[in-house]
């Protein structure tokens, strides 16, 4: 359900953006951290409802996960978590604490929520260039 | 076809510049601030109405922001415990945003404050991602909702440093084992504190506020 009010802050923020760059947009590409708590359905669903009627109609969102990086004061650890699972293997999520030392860490990578590219359709092809 | 890329500016970034702003404007104000999110009906209300009435008891002043969809029964009950109140409808939006906080704390008298509480929506999962300005921040639940509530919404237990599992004292006759739901947490948070409690009697409110940096040393309830 929150995804919508993600969605209508992103469209909202990335026009702006965009009016600099001529071309149609066919895709949108948003890295999310793994440890954000929305589903990647429900993104794309709100993105195709509250792009129309904007010049992002014809683009789709593509969600690109990025895995947690955690920070170990206590140790100097930087790296990936280890993860916690059920027995079934129905998800994985980092745990917030050091795989080296065991010390609570903090969140290097995870978090983020931001729109990384997008792609434009080309009129012309650039010279040189294989399509 | 080409990309082009963008500096990674967070989608959110406008709510969480103004949770910054709302963190600044209770600091400055000497206010110490509490968000409480949760499951509907595991007793959100209860444990801040027993934290009100506790904190007074330490001659604290206390104010809340109570959100629900509809209606304005938890801001009634605040007031009736001697709280400062300001009620918010969300209506059809399933969280509370840093924008909406703000226009709230217009509207108390933030001079005569030293203690706020937020009160989430009742909903364990949008308001994660909606970070609201507060200093803390608790999840609760209750018993009643079943002892697999931490393995069915681990993200959010995974980030949250402090939990409440209330309605103990109803775990025999639901059929629940609290220390399930001890166990699950600790295995996702191994750092974070998890507290049981029975808000309605008073069991372990004090336990909570001790842990969220209010020691209570009046004895008298």
């Amino acid at each position: 359900m929150h995804e919508y009010a993600v969605v209508d802050e992103l469209i909202t923020s990335l026009l702006p953006r965009l009016e600099t760059i001529p071309g149609e947009v066919s895709a949108v590409f948003v890295r999310k951290g793994e440890l954000r708590i929305l589903s990647d359905r429900a993104l794309e669903n709100a993105f195709e409802l509250l792009s129309r009627g904007t010049r992002l109609e014809s683009a789709r969102l593509v969600v690109e996960s990025v895995a947690a990086v955690v920070g170990c004061a206590a140790c100097s650890y930087e790296g990936a978590s280890t993860y916690y699972g059920d027995e079934g293997g129905h998800f994985a999520i980092p745990v917030l604490a050091c795989p080296r030392c065991g010390a609570a860490v903090s969140v290097v990578c995870g978090r983020e929520l931001y729109v990384d590219r997008v792609a434009i359709k080309d009129d012309v092809p650039p010279s040189g260039g294989v399509q | 076809m080409h990309d082009v890329r963008f500096k990674g500016e967070d989608i959110l970034g406008r709510q969480l510049e103004l949770a910054e702003a709302n963190y600044k404007k209770l600091r400055e104000h000497g206010i110490r601030s509490v968000s409480v999110l949760g499951a509907i009906g595991s007793g959100k209300t209860t444990l801040i109405e027993r934290a009100i009435v506790r904190l007074q008891g330490e001659g604290l002043r206390v104010g809340t922001i109570a959100a629900d969809s509809a209606g304005d029964d938890d801001h009634r009950r605040f007031l009736a415990k001697g709280a400062c109140s300001v009620n918010i409808n969300t209506q059809d939006d399933c969280h509370l945003d840093a924008h909406t906080v703000d226009h709230a704390l217009d509207d108390l008298p933030l001079g005569e404050l030293d203690v706020l509480f937020v009160e989430n929506v009742g909903n364990l999962i949008c308001p994660a991602d909606f970070p609201l300005g507060t200093e803390r921040e608790i999840v609760v639940i209750s018993v009643t909702e079943g002892d697999d509530m931490v393995r069915k919404h681990p993200k959010i237990f995974a980030q949250t440093d402090l939990v409440v599992v209330n309605k103990v004292d109803l775990a025999a006759a639901v059929g629940v084992d609290p220390q399930r739901l001890v166990a699950d947490y600790a295995a996702i948070n191994p750092h974070g504190k998890i507290v049981l409690t029975e808000a309605k009697g008073g069991r372990g409110v004090d336990e909570v506020l001790a842990l969220l940096g209010f020691p209570c040393t009046n004895t008298q309830w």
